[in-house]
């Protein structure tokens, strides 16, 4: 399968902060949850992707082209929603159209209007008067309506209410419905991307911890609940991490399967992906 | 880049009435003959464009305009075309408005002055406006007036300190050679200046993080 987004030992480094031989690809047709929290570089590699701010090293190619000597033209096939707020707030949604019927080629008005009828947002009004929520749909609508093929969206559902957020989940799951567009997602609703997401990818203190499909996370990784006694017979080589809880321990493991053919343990959980985040993130690792 | 002038434009729209207030303010001192009407230009056209810059700044537009095609380029050049537009549109409605007034207070008007203060209003205006931008750009709209304002007090200060020293006369007389053709060669100069402006504006921007 060819890949629209392909990463490769992307660095960057800050005062405080820093992203490290950051690498992970993501098919054609997919839509990869990007997580990890606050701080842990989300955001920092988004913005290098798109050259927001310069990468000291590294190789990123968007659509199968490199991400800087065909800057322009990749643009003109991405969809784009920051995480903050972008869109001057005097303007209103129908200036937006004016504006960017001017600057997409691709840009089309009707599709722009029928999703501003869809979501109830008003064409006349400024964005000022719009709540948090309806500014994101806006948002998320403009970056959809020049028919791009791939889609870089930062926290895109935050602030949405949950029947909003169905929605913009829908519609992104009708954006990959030709097999061939894609979507990169941050996100901290994790049960979002339980749903939508086909990749995860999972960024802890500027350095990817781990990039795979979601079913292999959620079906081989679990959480084995267990007694200190049990855990001290466990080899540290089969956990990633444990956290030890008031009566009992928490074993984050890479494969369910294997785990039961050599250990006597019964207690084995689904996972979710917060509890990915927590374990790996607060969790403890022998030496 | 039009799309970006368009956005521009559009966020001149909050000042339209500020604008039209300020026009009878100054059309009711045109009239009564205590102000000249030509003032407004620079006033406008500072006041305007600055306030795009700060919607720009407060909304993080330029970091979206980065992920447009050729939008770091474009949103910077759109700027200056937006500022020569919104110039000559207020220059015409200026002058229209000067002419008018002129002709309450006598039957002979002197077009010749009314050109040469617009000219010289419309170079002033842009020498500004070309020395703001890039400082603008490197430093964001609400740094960039802090630095504008020592700028302007410094200015004043060493300009009153210099004046002591130099005869301005013969700076002139310097200039002399110009004889009629000052006004084309102010008209170039503003042009160049923006040029340039807009030449560093660009390697601000196309280095600039957001």
């Amino acid at each position: 399968m060819k890949n629209i987004l392909e990463v490769k030992n992307l660095n960057k480094k800050y005062d405080n902060f820093e992203l490290k031989d950051v690498s992970f690809s993501l098919p054609e047709g997919m839509i990869m949850g990007f997580i990890g929290e606050n701080g842990a570089g989300k955001t920092t590699t988004i913005k290098a992707l798109l050259n927001i701010i310069k990468k000291d090293s590294g190789e990123i190619q968007l659509l199968g082209r490199d991400h800087l000597k065909e800057e322009k033209q990749i643009k003109e096939e991405i969809g784009v929603v920051l995480d903050d707020m972008f869109f001057p707030e005097i303007l209103t949604a129908r200036d937006i159209n004016r504006i960017m019927k001017d600057v997409y080629k691709t840009w089309d008005s009707n599709l722009f209007n029928q999703y501003l009828e869809k979501f109830l947002l008003p064409s006349n009004k400024p964005i000022k008067t719009f709540s948090k929520g309806m500014r994101k749909k806006l948002e998320i609508i403009t970056a959809l309506a020049h028919h791009p093929k791939l889609l870089i969206l930062d926290e895109p559902t935050s602030g949405l209410d949950p029947i909003a957020r169905t929605e913009v989940l829908d519609l992104f799951q009708d954006f990959i419905q030709n097999e061939t567009c894609s979507i990169l997602l941050s996100s901290h609703m994790t049960t979002d991307l339980e749903h939508i997401a086909d990749y995860i990818t999972f960024i802890n203190q500027g350095k990817i911890l781990l990039s795979k499909t979601k079913d292999e996370i959620l079906e081989q990784y679990g959480i084995v609940k267990c007694r200190e006694e049990e855990f001290q017979k466990i080899d540290p080589k089969d956990y990633i991490r444990y956290k030890k809880n008031k009566y009992q321990y928490e074993i984050l493991i890479e494969n369910q399967q294997e785990f039961k053919k050599k250990y006597d343990i019964k207690t084995i959980d689904k996972m979710t992906l917060d509890d990915l985040m927590i374990l790996m993130i607060k969790g403890e690792k022998s030496c | 880049m039009l799309g970006f002038i368009k956005k521009d434009f559009a966020l001149m729209k909050n000042n339209f009435m500020l604008l039209v207030i300020l026009l009878v303010f100054y059309i009711a001192m045109g009239i009564s003959g205590e102000i000249d009407i030509s003032i407004i230009l620079p006033f406008i056209s500072v006041l305007v464009m600055i306030s795009t810059f700060s919607y720009d700044d407060f909304n993080h537009w330029n970091a979206y305009a980065s992920c447009l095609p050729d939008g770091r380029k474009n949103c910077v050049k759109a700027k200056y075309v937006a500022t020569i537009l919104l110039i000559f549109l207020v220059t015409t409605i200026t002058m229209v408005l000067s002419i008018l007034l002129s002709s309450l207070h006598t039957k002979n008007i002197d077009y010749t002055y009314i050109l040469y203060t617009m000219v010289g209003e419309i170079f002033g205006t842009i020498l500004v406006l070309s020395i703001m931008y890039p400082i603008i750009y490197k430093f964001g709209i609400e740094r960039a007036r802090i630095i504008i304002f020592i700028m302007v007090f410094g200015i004043g200060i060493l300009g009153g300190f210099l004046l002591n020293f130099i005869d301005v006369a013969n700076i002139l007389n310097l200039f002399s050679f110009l004889k009629n053709d000052w006004v084309i060669t102010l008209i170039l100069s503003s042009l160049l200046l923006l040029y340039i402006s807009c030449q560093i504006s660009l390697k601000i921007q196309q280095k600039k993080e957001f």
